[in-house]
């Protein structure tokens, strides 16, 4: 009796503990811990604007200083950070054991980085940048006196992952303002980038700003006016560019998860493990795209499905009912394989969903064929008849001597 | 001109009747087979006509309706070459022989036919 109690007991704490398990691990795509590594303790108070920005967003920021021996971005083969803030660009040696290898290392494995350059950037941060495909400009110099100061950027034209977010004006040109120019910039127009984003295949989001001081309480606060124009803003536009930036590269927007894939034939319910060629079928899959705090429906018009075997032999746009259900509906071709359901959705500032399912189809059966057809009646009618007419041959030939 | 139409016509008719006078003195047997053949290959051309018409779709219907002709008229030609007492080639053959041949190679044709048919 006692023995059975426990019994009971021991396996209501187990169920408890399951739903329990369950109701934390609701799946949520935005980092939480971040690493932000300093050159200089004071950038804490001069940048705090953007760091309370972030922790007031549920973000856990560990402040480090670049060459604190203690940096470790994994322990026992598990990454500590979701995210990595890099605004020390001076440093010409991490502390610990980080180095390039390791941030390349954090990116690979889908986690996400920013990186701030100023006129004295490092080496180190050039190659962290280079092999993500940006180039800082090596001279040091101011390229556009207001709201950023640093250096420009360009980008590397192989890589088709960066992008430009600020470019400098068309009049703008990277080299040093206080010497005299000898030959023409390198650097000029709005081919400068002053800040560029990468989304690596793996959706990790990098930001690479060539500025430290588009994030400092200053620029946040001081006043702008256009060149030759005579508006006057009481307030710079960087502080809801740099939150907009960073809710993007943190993945609290524009990240995607495609759920539900369905397909079946038209008019049944149930999934088969094989299509007939020539059949009608439905497909469909759940979109959602996470707001920050909620996964909320995708709409968009622009999100196709192929039907693969090594060229998509049907493209079809799916249709969406406002709710995140896509939806098309096609016929297999006349060709029998093995085939993919695939969806390769690519949009800019998006996470890149890729979806793949594999489905073989086959030829009709022996007896799937169409049997006594109109068209062919004369041709069963001659087979026949030479049988008679063999038959009747048979009898005259023997019987006429 | 009009002299050497009227020779060649009558060249023609001359011949033609040689043909057909020669042809009389053919054994029955044959002619009968002479028959079966013509009337294969008259099968067979209608159905080529009528797939002309209709298009090709069943396709193998056409092909066994048109092969089985094919086939027979084959069959009775070679059945003709070997029962022919002028074919000194086969006069070992017993014309007994030749048509159990006959027989067994039609059986196999539309044996064929009937499994392409449908």
């Amino acid at each position: 009796m006692a023995k059975s109690l426990t019994y009971t007991i021991f396996i209501s704490l187990i169920c408890l503990l399951i739903t329990l398990t369950h109701s934390f691990s609701t799946e949520t795509p935005t980092d939480r811990r971040i690493l932000v590594l300093l050159d200089d303790l004071a950038l804490k108070s001069s940048h705090s604007i953007f760091f309370t920005s972030l922790q007031s967003r549920g973000f856990d920021l560990d402040f480090k200083l670049s060459d604190d021996p203690k940096i470790a971005l994994q322990r026992y083969g598990q990454f500590l950070y979701d995210g990595l803030i890099l605004f020390s660009p001076n440093t010409e040696r991490f502390g610990g054991s980080l180095d390039v290898a390791g941030i390349l290392e954090f990116v690979d494995s889908g986690k996400d980085l920013i990186v701030a350059a100023d006129a004295g950037a490092s080496d180190l941060i050039r190659s962290v940048a280079a092999e993500c495909g940006v180039d800082f400009d090596e001279d040091p110099s101011a390229v556009a006196p207001v709201l950023f100061k640093g250096i420009g950027h360009s980008l590397n034209p192989a890589n088709s992952l960066v992008l430009k977010v600020l470019s400098a004006s068309p009049s703008a040109y990277s080299a040093n303002p206080k010497s005299k120019l000898s030959t023409p910039p390198a650097l000029y127009g709005s081919s400068i980038s002053l800040v560029s984003v990468v989304q690596a295949r793996n959706n990790a989001r990098a930001v690479f700003s060539g500025s430290l001081d588009l994030f400092s309480n200053k620029f946040f606060k001081s006043p702008v006016q256009k060149a030759g124009s005579s508006n006057k803003f009481a307030k710079s536009g960087n502080e809801q560019f740099v939150t907009e930036l960073s809710k993007w590269v943190f993945h609290e927007r524009g990240h995607l998860k495609a759920v539900n894939v369905r397909h079946h034939r038209v008019g049944e319910t149930d999934e088969p493990a094989i299509y007939r060629i020539n059949d009608d079928l439905e497909y469909s899959v759940e979109i959602y795209e996470w707001s920050g705090s909620s996964w909320e429906p995708y709409v968009a018009d622009d999100v196709q499905v192929q039907f693969y075997m090594m060229s998509p032999y049907v493209l079809k746009t799916m249709s969406n009912d406002k709710k995140g259900l896509f939806h098309a509906a096609f016929k297999v071709p006349d060709v029998y394989g093995v085939f993919q359901f695939k969806v390769e959705y690519q949009r800019l500032g998006y996470t890149s969903l890729s979806l793949a399912k594999q489905i073989p189809v086959r030829p009709f059966r022996h007896n799937e064929y169409e049997r006594f057809i109109p068209t062919a009646f004369p041709y069963y009618g001659a087979s026949f008849s030479t049988m008679a007419a063999f038959f009747i041959f048979s009898f005259v030939y023997l019987y006429s001597k | 001109m009009g002299k050497s139409t009227v020779t060649t016509k009558d060249d023609a008719q001359a011949l033609f009747h040689s043909l057909r006078s020669a042809y009389s003195s053919t054994p029955t047997h044959l002619k009968i087979i002479d028959l079966y053949v013509l009337f294969a290959v008259f099968t067979a051309l209608i159905q080529v006509g009528y797939m002309a018409i209709v298009g090709s779709f069943p396709f193998n219907s056409f092909l066994s309706g048109v092969l089985s002709c094919v086939g027979t008229a084959v069959l009775a030609v070679c059945l003709r070459i070997q029962v022919n007492k002028e074919n000194k080639e086969f006069k070992d053959l017993p014309p007994e022989r030749a048509f159990a041949d006959f027989v067994l190679c039609n059986l196999v044709l539309h044996l064929v036919i009937m499994n392409f048919l449908g």
